[in-house]
């Protein structure tokens, strides 16, 4: 059994279904992140088991025990908000301090937490400041350690880094996954974005409308996407129309062209999808379909250049690696795409 | 800014304060003119010395005591519940709080009155307990619009949501929650409500009159009527009582250290 599960979860505002039968098993120390679009129900999941929002139907059992029917604060789950909802009246130490209290854990035992607590992120130093002293950064690091000081059974964290600029973005997720693994705590990740979500989590999953799209490793996810939603929402993903000439082989035909993907396929019409990075201009070994386009546009990224080709009706993207000693291709320019038959992906609804 | 609109500022700032300052300055001067020729302190050392004053200034410290902490226990709760889970009360709430300033405080102490006199389900005025506990309600009554303004917009200046919920994830319950994270950060603004209220109880006649209670204001009336240069010095003391509170609530928030951040 999972150390959280949650089954068939529902939650209804009014009319409006946010989330519709929602299912997931997390494992004990696993990091999950919930990917998805704003409105997508991916808070009001976290938002359930933290207490916070009563489910209109479905389980959650935290260790074998159901949780739906015990109030916030008797759940023992520390959580991080976007806006870091630290205690402005209270110093940082006493901030991390706060759950030890209310849980009646004697003095010197809590002293020596907080310490604990504020070494582990860093900031040791810094206990005697008020939450106004503190960056964004430092506020969130404190926010962690306060969730983490009780020693909660499960961690939430709710788009901790969204409020924080790129940089210290970055950072602050590398040192929250490392916190994470040290401990070996239960956590789940609200996020939208995908390359938090693919860099910190154990497996993702892919929100839309209310439903759980897919469930899978970040690997799993970005390479082998279930849905033309998972597909389009994680990454850049080229899409385009194919009609089937022979299921067995897999021979298809995209804009007048026909290439084989070497794998059957259902017979008639198909969506395919392509990664820009699958996709190189010009002849390359190991993609021997070639695509013939029209280059529509050109976008400089920094290591990459990023080109857009019309390829029949569809218009597809594709990268190549910044080479001084190879000029990108130019707008209207006829060029040749290469890509290997098993890298397109046969997308489902 | 040009020099005639910079102008036309200064004689409107002057005019205004001259307009408020000098019946004052005419009212303190009276004040020290207890002894004939010259200019004394006879007044208000007669004023402070008098046993019935300072009964009725001791009385009254204390019913604005318990009307604030009568005032907090009931404002606090209610507005920080307003605006956690019932939004949509917000206008209603603010409605009820504002009736006092259009209902006169002489048709309340009539309600009172007629509600627990001791022929009444509940008679309260039987007995001095009863009658002090009446008076101390009609204070909260009459100092409500203010209370709750203050308090509503100190709530206003802090995301209570958020800040309920990350208490309530640290094992927090409601008494804690209010006590420990809202109170404390709303204090500056309860703290003004409290002097609003303060002043408001030292001054008020109606309510202590008609239940008949040795408040600070039937005297200053009492005075009024019988003393010549006494009534002046009590009207410069109860003004410097006003002063002193609307000045505490700026020390207060000036020197409250965690709202730097918020302003």
């Amino acid at each position: 059994m999972a150390f959280l599960e949650i089954e068939h979860l529902e939650k209804s505002f009014g009319a409006t279904r946010v989330v519709k039968d929602f299912n997931l098993s997390v494992e004990k120390g696993e990091f999950i992140s919930l990917l998805g679009p704003s409105g997508c129900g991916k808070t009001t999941v976290l938002r359930m088991v933290a207490g916070f929002e009563v489910p209109t139907s479905g389980n959650i059992r935290i260790d074998g025990k159901d949780v739906v029917n015990l109030k916030p604060n008797q759940r023992n789950i520390g959580m991080v908000f976007q806006a870091y909802a630290l205690f402005p009246n209270l110093t940082v130490a006493q901030n991390v301090a706060f759950g030890l209290k209310v849980a009646g854990v004697d003095r010197a035992e809590s002293d020596k937490r907080v310490t604990e607590m504020l070494t582990l992120i860093g900031l040791p130093e810094l206990g005697n400041r008020y939450p106004f002293q503190l960056s964004g950064g430092q506020q969130q690091r404190v926010a962690l350690a306060r969730a983490l000081a009780p020693r909660p059974r499960v961690l939430l964290l709710d788009e901790p880094l969204s409020a924080l600029d790129a940089k210290i973005r970055v950072s602050l997720r590398e040192e929250m996954r490392a916190i994470q693994q040290r401990l070996g705590i239960t956590t789940i990740f609200v996020t939208h974005d995908q390359e938090e979500a693919l860099s910190m989590s154990d497996r993702v999953v892919v929100m839309h409308q209310g439903i759980a799209d897919q469930v899978g490793t970040p690997l799993d996810i970005y390479n082998r996407p279930a849905t033309r939603f998972v597909a389009n929402f994680v990454g850049t993903l080229n899409v385009m129309e194919a009609d089937v000439v022979d299921p067995s082989t897999g021979r298809v035909k995209i804009g007048g062209q026909e290439i084989t993907l070497g794998r059957a396929v259902p017979p008639g019409k198909i969506t395919l999808g392509s990664r820009p990075e699958m996709i190189s201009l010009g002849a390359r070994t190991g993609r021997e379909t070639a695509l013939k386009g029209t280059i529509t546009e050109v976008h400089f990224l920094g290591s990459v250049i990023r080109g857009r080709a019309s390829v029949g009706k569809d218009v597809v993207s594709f990268d190549m690696f910044n080479d001084t000693g190879r000029a990108p291709p130019k707008v209207g320019e006829e060029v040749s795409l290469s890509v290997a038959g098993q890298d397109l992906l046969v997308i489902g609804d | 800014m040009s020099l005639y609109a910079r102008l036309t500022g200064w004689i409107v700032l002057i005019f205004g304060l001259l307009y408020f300052f000098l019946p004052l300055l005419g009212l303190f001067e009276f004040s020290l003119k207890a002894r004939r020729g010259v200019y004394s302190l006879d007044a208000y050392t007669k004023i402070i010395g008098d046993a019935e004053f300072q009964a009725t200034f001791g009385y009254s410290v204390v019913m604005a005591l318990v009307t604030i902490a009568m005032g907090v226990l009931l404002v606090v709760p209610t507005a920080f519940w307003v605006r956690l889970k019932m939004p949509w009360a917000r206008p209603y709430v603010e409605f009820i709080t504002l009736l006092p300033l259009v209902i006169p405080a002489i048709v309340i102490v009539f309600g009172y009155i007629r509600l627990y006199n001791t022929s009444s389900w509940l008679p309260m005025t039987g007995t001095t307990m009863g009658t002090n506990l009446l008076l101390a309600f009609g204070y909260t009554t009459l100092a409500l619009p203010y209370m709750y303004r203050a308090v509503d917009t100190g709530l206003r200046t802090i995301d209570v949501a958020t800040l309920t919920e990350a208490a309530q994830s640290l094992g927090a319950g409601w008494i804690t929650i209010l006590s420990r994270v809202i109170l404390p950060n709303v204090l500056v603004a309860v703290l003004s409500g409290a002097f609003l209220t303060f002043a408001i109880v030292i001054g008020e006649f109606t309510l202590a009159a008609l239940l008949d209670r040795p408040a600070f204001g039937p005297y200053l009336q009492r005075i009024g009527a019988n003393k010549p240069y006494e009534p002046f010095a009590l009207s410069v003391i109860a003004f410097a009582i006003t002063w002193v509170c609307m000045g505490l609530i700026q020390l207060v928030t000036r020197f409250s250290k965690h709202t730097k951040a918020a302003r």
